[in-house]
């Protein structure tokens, strides 16, 4: 049995041992001394860190010593008895941690108490942590939303409402303070009515961090954000509506689907942009009902929205779907060639082997094919008909032009794979070797690698990375300090382009757009640059 | 808890470059990072595992900061200032993540750290590996700012 009897004249492993024998045991009967050696340490770190770790395991079966000790005048022993409390979620100490976080001024010694608290998770505990939700202390402040969002607690919403939306305000949306993130998170963690349809209504939110985590904490929700979504795509504003097709089509469930095909229906998605959101969602979604409304996609004459169609109709082929594009192909309408395009643009290599077996549909793909001047979709769709292995197939893919070697090089970052594919075809067709990058951080990352472009497309809101922090690196970047730099945007808000503009931002162009109106843009940008800058 | 296991790094920061360094900094306030990169001159970084939860949290100095530490730490010893900031960088980071972890170990919530990695170079940028929003704590002092950045899930 071990004893703290002459602990102090004792040598450093005869302590140790009888310190380890202790916290095995947990013997309540070894606190008086383990106290007096914690409140008079050793002066030895180690035997005195030991003595810590001790007194701990005995005050774990202690709940009364811990209680008492929350009273103690020796301010170290109060603290770790705080911390005790909470490890071992002792319920009877919530009572008298609760009163001293009421009297508390110390903040350090505040959140102390809160985390404590925080584990104890007493009945009505949301009450202490409500009091804090205001707290002039940011870190206490979130930690009290952190709890208003574990307790679900309905009266916390106002204040927590209040904090997002003043996140928004004029001057406050570059930066986002920590309390507005764990707003955010708690509003979506008490998940009701009020708290969702107050996120759904915030997604298109000022300041793009705040934006970013309600995106986020909508699509961590899933099924139970659907509903919210739905009235946005009829009473909200474009770049709304936009938001939440996007925020769908990420939930990926079969009731965002159905409500997207009901807003096509009742002829709520007549904004080009909004229309091909709702097709990039349909595409992700993938469920019957959204098929049948992406194959209705392809009467759509504009080339973009036509990509969003093909990429999400690549996904799902089925052979339902394939008759109806080679139908809708061989027709020779209008927007025959634009379809063809559209596959070819998208690299819907998937589709294109299966319409490839109808002959007459096959020469409207390949008539499309040869007008690319895109060496990496010419090598996909070559590669894949050598794949096929027919005659005509190979014929073919020998048939195909090479492209005229690219001598510069453009950057286009976008997080949509289908504005990316347009992209990669407007770059190639003015001579470009295109970079693609998925957000800014990407994009970055080509810059740092040494590549050299003499153009940048970029989006404005990606994740990761958004294109205003991406145009700050790049002006910041030798070399960079005067490379044009286009950012396409469907931002109505001017104060989002004075950042941007701010940043670097050569020019804008909005969407919806088309390929030649981006093309024109370019070419001016590209000549108005100082000759020298060029060479 | 973010801010429960935030919070003693930050306490952690300001004692030990008070200590070590004779620097007092002024802890601004804590913000969402807009995407996972550290920016700065000299960053120390340590990993954290434990308590099935892993994560990251560097400490970014500008350059005129972490040569104030150095000379503040070694007086007029310096031999080369490159190689004795890293070494400083790299200790004072030891010791934050040493003191933090000791006192969430007595909450019971044991951490394993890494030993820490420096990176330098002027206005160089660092990736942490996160899914969840990253906090950032800015520092002011009077030679030079820092960013404690904390990364958890």
């Amino acid at each position: 049995m071990a004893t703290l009897d002459g602990f102090r004249t004792k040598d450093f492993l005869d302590q140790i041992t009888i310190l380890n024998d202790i916290a095995g045991s947990k013997d309540p009967a070894f606190l008086p001394a383990l106290i007096e050696l914690f409140e008079h340490p050793t002066g030895d770190t180690g035997v005195d860190y030991m003595v810590v770790g001790a007194l701990n395991a005995v005050l774990g079966t202690s709940e009364s010593a811990v209680n008492l000790g929350l009273g103690s005048s020796h301010d170290p022993f109060r603290t770790l008895c705080i911390r005790t409390a909470g490890e071992y979620a002792f319920a009877s100490a919530a009572e008298p941690l609760s009163r001293m976080a009421a009297e508390e001024t110390d903040p350090d010694l505040l959140v102390e108490i809160l985390a404590s608290l925080a584990k104890i998770r007493p009945v009505g505990g949301a009450a202490v942590f409500r009091n804090f939700l205001n707290h002039s202390d940011p870190m206490i402040a979130a930690m009290a939303m952190e709890m208003a969002g574990v307790y679900a607690d309905p009266l916390a919403l106002p204040t927590l409402m209040d904090t997002v939306q003043a996140a928004g305000s004029d001057g406050r949306y570059e930066t986002c303070e920590i309390t507005t993130w764990k707003a955010i998170d708690a509003l979506a963690a008490i998940a009701t009515p009020e708290s969702l349809a107050f996120l759904v209504g915030c997604v298109h939110h000022q300041n793009p961090t705040a934006r970013r985590i309600i995106t986020d904490a909508l699509v961590r929700l899933g099924e139970a954000a659907l509903p919210y979504l739905e009235p946005v795509y009829i009473n909200g504003s474009t770049d709304d509506r936009i938001l939440a097709c996007n925020i769908a089509g990420f939930i990926g469930q079969r009731k965002g689907a159905d409500a997207l095909v009901r807003a096509f229906d009742s002829g709520r998605f007549t904004d080009p942009n909004v229309r091909y959101a709702a097709f990039e969602a349909l595409g992700r979604i993938g469920t019957l009902k959204g098929l049948v409304c992406l194959v209705d996609g392809l009467e759509e004459n504009d080339e973009l929205i036509l990509m969003a169609v093909v990429t999400g109709l690549e996904r799902h082929a089925a052979p339902g779907v394939l008759k109806t594009i080679a139908e809708r192909i061989s027709s020779g309408t209008e927007n025959s060639p634009r379809i063809a395009k559209a596959i070819v643009a998208s690299r819907a290599l998937r589709l294109f082997q299966d319409l490839y077996k109808d002959e007459l549909v096959a020469v409207a793909l390949m008539g499309a094919l040869r007008q690319s001047q895109d060496q990496t979709v010419l090598d996909a769709f070559a590669h894949r008909l050598e794949q096929m292995g027919t005659e005509r197939s190979r014929a073919d893919a020998a048939s195909l032009p090479r492209a005229k070697a690219a001598t510069r090089k453009a950057l286009a970052a976008d997080d949509s794979k289908s504005m990316l594919a347009l992209y990669r075809s407007i770059l190639t067709d003015m001579g470009f070797e295109p970079l693609l990058a998925a957000n800014g951080q990407e994009a970055y990352a080509f810059i740092e690698s040494g590549e050299f472009v003499d153009v940048v497309v970029t989006d404005m809101n990606m994740p990761i990375m958004d294109g205003v922090e991406l145009v700050g690196k790049l002006r910041a970047s030798l070399g960079y300090e005067d490379v044009p730099i286009l950012m396409v945007t469907t931002e109505s808000e001017n104060s989002q382009r004075d950042v941007a503009a701010k940043a670097g931002v050569t020019d804008f162009i909005t969407k919806p757009f088309k390929p030649a109106a981006i093309k024109a843009t370019l070419l001016k940008l590209l000549e108005s640059r100082p000759a020298s800058s060029l060479a | 808890m973010d801010v429960e296991l935030a919070k003693p790094f930050v306490k952690a920061a300001m004692d030990v470059i008070g200590t070590m360094a004779f620097i007092t900094p002024r802890a601004g306030k804590p913000f969402v990072k807009k995407n996972t990169i550290a920016t700065g001159d000299v960053t120390g970084l340590v990993g954290l595992t434990g308590d099935g939860k892993r994560g990251s949290v560097s400490i970014s100095f500008q350059k005129s900061c972490a040569v104030a530490m150095v000379k503040n730490m070694l007086g007029d010893d310096i031999q080369d200032i490159i190689q004795d900031v890293k070494d400083a960088v790299g200790e004072i980071t030891n010791m934050i993540s040493g003191q933090a972890r000791a006192g969430l170990a007595e909450k019971g919530l044991v951490l394993q750290g890494s030993t820490p990695t420096v990176i330098m170079g002027d206005n160089h940028s660092i990736t942490h590996i996160a899914k969840s929003p990253i906090m950032a704590i800015p520092f002011e002092t009077d030679q030079g700012n820092f960013t404690i950045e904390f990364c958890f899930e």
